[in-house]
Parts: C-alpha cells; structure tokens; sequence
C-alpha cells in the first residue's frame, strides 16, 4: 500500500506540500525573522526590503512574519474543527445506522437540514451569533462538515451490519460500542480518510472566508484570512501585501487536495 | 411526474420545519439578553422592552416559535433592526443582483467546464489532460474573495478593463449592467468550474468504457459524434447533479464575492447585517437562501430525469 501511494507522483507532491506547511507551522517562532505582533509606525505600509522582505502592513509589521505565523493559526484551526466534525459525524452516523429506525430518523432528518443551508453561510451564521473568537470559528467550521462524515458511516455501517463478522461479534456477546468501534468502523476507513483530507482543505479555504469577513479569528491574530482583509484596503498603494497570504492559502489547498486526489484514487478501487 | 414532483415537496416539508426552527434558535443560542446585544448596553428600559416585545422575547419559547413561524408562512420576517424596513422587502429588492450573479457564475462555469471536461477524457493521460487536472486542481485550491481582489487588480486597476466600483442593475442597462458583473460572476464560477470540469471528465471516462459506445465507435461515427452524441448524453446526468449542489453553493459564496466587489445584493445585505447585529434580517435572509437552496436541488433531482431516463419516480 506505502509503496503504491509513492508511486504516485501526484500524492508524494501533495504530501510534501502538507509536510512543508507543518513545519513552518511547528518552527514558526523560530523562522518568522520578526515579531509577528510588533507594531513599528515607522515602518508602515513599506514596500518589500532586505529586512522585511514581503513587506510591512498598515501597523508596520512584518508580513513574512504574519504569513510563517498564519500557517499555525490556519492549520490549527482547520485541524480542530476536522476532528471536531470526524468526531461528531462519526459518532452520530454510526449511531444512526447501527440502531436505525426513530434514531436513525432523527439524527438523519438533523443532518438533512444541515445539509440545507450552503456550507459557509451556515458557518457565517454561526459565528456571528455565538462571537467571532477562535474556538467558536472551529465549532462552526466543525458542525458544517458533520453531515458529511454522518452520512459515509451511516452508509456503510448499514451495509457492514448484516455481514457474518458483525453477526459473529454479536452473538459472542460483545457491546454495540465494541461492535461499532472494533468491528464495524476499521472496515469504513477508506472513505473516511479520503473525505477527512477533503475536509482540511474545505476548512482552510472556509476560515479564509470567514476571517476575510471579519468572523473568523480576531485581530492581531494573523490568520491567512485576517492578513489578507487588512491587505485588501491597502491594496492599491501595495499590492503584493495581499498576494502572499493568498499564495500561502492556495498551495496549503492545493497539497491536501492533491494528496485526497491520490488518496481517492489508492484506496477507492471503483473510481480508478 | 406530477405525482414525483408532489411527493418530494411533501417530503421537503419536516426539512423545512427543521431548518425554520435551526434559523429560529440561532437568536436563542445569543449568550445574553439578544436585546441588550441588539441595542447596546447603554440603551433605556424602555427601549429594551420594545425590542423584547416585538422579537416577542417576552413569550415561551414554544410560543414564540409558533408565532414566528406563522408570519414567516405568510412572508412576515419581521423588521430590519437597523433599517426599520420589512426583511421581506429589502429580500425582494436585494436578491435579483444575487440571482443574477450566481445565474451568470454557473453559466460561466458550465460553458467553461464541460467542454474543457469532455477534452479531458478525450485526451485522456496526455499533456493536454494533465495540464487540465493541473489548472482544475488549482481552481478547487483557490480562495474565491483572493480571486476575485486579484481580478480587481489586474483588470480593473491595472488595465482598465472593468470598473472597480459602483454598480448598475443589468435589467435597467444591459451592457453596463454586464461589465460591473463580469469579474465577479468569473470569479465566484471560477471554482464551480473546476469542480464540475472534473466531474465531467471522470463520469465520460466512466461513460466510453461502456460497450455501446465501443459499438458506437464500430458503427464507424467519428470520434467527435461518439463523445458528443452518445458519451456525453449518458455522462451529463452527474454532472447536472454537481451542476446543481454546486449552484447552491454559489449563493453562500455571493456572501463573499459582493463583499469584495461591493454588490448591492443580499449577500452583502447578510453581512452588513451581522456587523450591526440586526438579527430579524440575518434570520430572514438565511432562511430565504436555505429555501432557495432547497429548491434548486429539487429542481436539479427532477431535471435528472430528463437526463437519465433509468431513473424511476
């Protein structure tokens, strides 16, 4: 399986991409040349320089800085509100396929009207009811992903129910989570995987979003989103200060996309 | 048909109620008082209590919900906070330029996909068809409002192609209408073309595999009325499917995309919306586009059959 994933030119790209935007998010204290926070009027709105070499922002801080240092706050909160979702889809899918009928109704229907509403404007609502911090932009990033998650168990946890193994399992007396968590979920991976990594993809591009409307995490913070919306005024007189938090955003996508693309096509035989 | 088309709407209906009451709790999941958020913490008894009465905060819940939705089933959102006018109308008056940018992204988007999708599986394993996966894989990467600040830049600012700002309704002058829509349109379509150039290109490649398009092609038709003739009308049904969730889809990037471009449409109203904490509007305008939504994929399920003549009602 490792072998055939690194055959594939197309996944080892989107990996390296991944692996790269890791680092910078782990060693960011020690890569950003500057403070990312540290306001220097002197120094506002410069143009790129030896010291400060993608530019200074409307406070004077250093942008290189604030886009090494968006790096932790975008992945951070797009790896947060994916466990968030997996958790809560999985759970909840599970549980509905597992025992269907009133409950399988009732998480199923929950899901529908989810479902209903387009993915970031459900998440705009969401936090601009509950307050725009961080913890509350990964809860609302996470619950718009969940009905995803919900209905990839849900299906297969249907199909898996009836099979010998599960049968086996139940009449040796073993307990429906033991079933569901041994028995029935390691045989469901596949698809999870896939849609996981399309997931942080989906949640990077949707707190740039909201952190562009100014809902996602609150200034100084530099989140990609935020850099760029304080860009976008200045954008006329600098323009490069909004190109590279948007270059940053595109090629941490890009990398989980191509690495879901090579994911799909490894572990999803039907679709080769 | 009839009876199919019956039957689904009934179905809609406990979604419908569902996703009434979800709009309707978010004013309740407010931490506080929603009248004191509303008003601000320095306002009068009096003008609270006003707030609390005409949100009907003084009611049961329960109660408050039934009255709700009784005026929400007549069209009666309630009044803008902010502007004092009815939700319902500023809706009516907003959402046209939203309507008509989204119709223009998917047009965009389909016109560019499709064809550049069925190219794809043509050219399937070339350099043609990586350098399509490349670019697609890049429109699915790209942030829409980024997009859309860059357009700005490049042909408005820089060449003058375009105006940066101001708006004129399309339905009062057409072609000026048109150039204020342009970029944006390109932009919010930009990403829906990538995904629906893809699907086109994976269901064709599903679709030539079959054997009547193998007999197709023993008839001795060209290549070209193989693909569009035969492949493309079988492999067209997913993709509408796509076509659809992701005409959804462009009514919650609207939000975003007039935003950036400065709209006047309900998108931005949404936003503006949030920021002053008016929150009758935000509850009416995301209920509004929830429906709307909803009947768009509706909407798509039915036309699949037009497509897809397998499938049964």
């Amino acid at each position: 399986m490792l072998k055939r994933f690194f055959e594939n030119r197309i996944g080892v790209v989107g990996l390296a991409i991944i692996v790269v935007c890791l680092l910078v998010a782990a060693f960011a204290p020690w890569l950003a040349p500057h403070d990312p926070l540290a306001v220097d009027i002197s120094l506002q709105g410069m143009e790129p320089s030896e010291a400060y070499p993608f530019g200074n922002d409307e406070f004077g801080r250093d942008i290189l800085s604030r886009v090494i240092w968006g790096t932790r706050i975008s992945l951070g909160i797009s790896f947060f509100s994916v466990i968030f979702s997996l958790g809560l889809g999985v759970t909840l899918g599970a549980v509905a396929g597992f025992y269907g009928r009133t409950v399988d109704n009732v998480i199923m229907r929950a899901m529908d009207a989810t479902m209903a509403f387009p993915a970031i404007l459900l998440a705009i609502a969401i936090v601009a009811v509950m307050g725009s911090n961080m913890f509350n932009v990964v809860i609302a990033l996470g619950i718009v992903y969940v009905p995803r998650f919900a209905r990839i168990i849900r299906g297969s946890v249907l199909s898996l129910k009836s099979r010998e193994f599960v049968e086996a399992a139940v009449a040796l007396g073993a307990s429906d989570a033991a079933i569901i968590f041994r028995h029935i979920l390691p045989n469901c991976l596949a698809p999870l995987i896939v849609q996981t990594t399309a997931g942080f993809a989906y949640a990077i591009l949707a707190e740039s979003s909201l952190s562009f409307l100014g809902l996602g995490a609150p200034p100084p913070a530099p989140s990609w989103g935020n850099i760029l919306s304080e860009a976008k005024d200045f954008m006329l007189d600098n323009p490069m200060m909004t190109v590279y938090p948007g270059l940053a955003i595109t090629f941490a996508v890009l990398g989980f996309n191509l690495l879901g693309d090579a994911l799909r096509d490894l572990l999803d035989p039907r679709l080769r | 048909m009839l009876a199919y088309l019956l039957k689904r709407i009934v179905l809609m209906v406990p979604t419908l109620l569902l996703v009434a009451l979800m709009v309707f709790l978010l004013v309740h999941f407010i931490p506080g008082d929603p009248a004191i958020v509303m008003v601000g913490g320095d306002a009068t008894p009096e003008a609270l209590e006003q707030v609390r009465r005409s949100l009907g905060l003084d009611q049961p819940q329960p109660v408050q919900f039934v009255t709700w939705f009784g005026h929400v089933v007549t069209g009666d959102l309630g009044r803008s906070i902010g502007t004092g006018i009815p939700v319902f109308e500023t809706i009516c008056e907003r959402f046209p330029t939203t309507f008509v940018l989204t119709t223009l992204a998917m047009l965009f988007s389909v016109a560019l996909a499709v064809p550049s999708g069925v190219l794809a599986a043509k050219f399937r394993n070339t350099g043609k068809d990586y350098l399509f996966m490349l670019v697609s894989l890049l429109g699915v990467s790209l942030p829409g409002f980024w997009l859309g600040l860059m357009a700005l830049l490049v042909f408005s600012v820089q060449l003058g192609w375009f105006p940066s700002s101001g708006y004129v309704p399309i339905w009062q002058d057409p072609i000026a209408g048109l150039r204020y829509m342009t970029l944006p349109s390109i932009t919010l379509g930009f990403f829906m073309a990538a995904v629906v150039a893809r699907m086109t290109r994976s269901s064709m490649l599903e679709v030539m595999r079959l054997e009547y398009v193998t007999h197709a092609r023993a008839k001795g038709l060209t290549e070209w009325s193989v693909l569009l003739k035969h492949a493309l009308k079988n492999a067209f049904a997913p993709t509408l499917t796509t076509i659809g969730i992701q005409y959804g889809m462009l009514l919650g990037g609207a939000v975003v995309t007039e935003t950036v471009f400065g709209l006047p449409g309900l998108g931005r109203f949404v936003v503006t919306a949030i920021y002053s904490r008016d929150y009758p509007a935000v509850q009416g305008c995301i209920l509004f586009i929830a429906l709307v939504y909803m009947f768009v994929n509706l909407a798509v399920d039915v036309l699949y059959k037009a497509f897809d003549p397998r499938v049964k009602y």
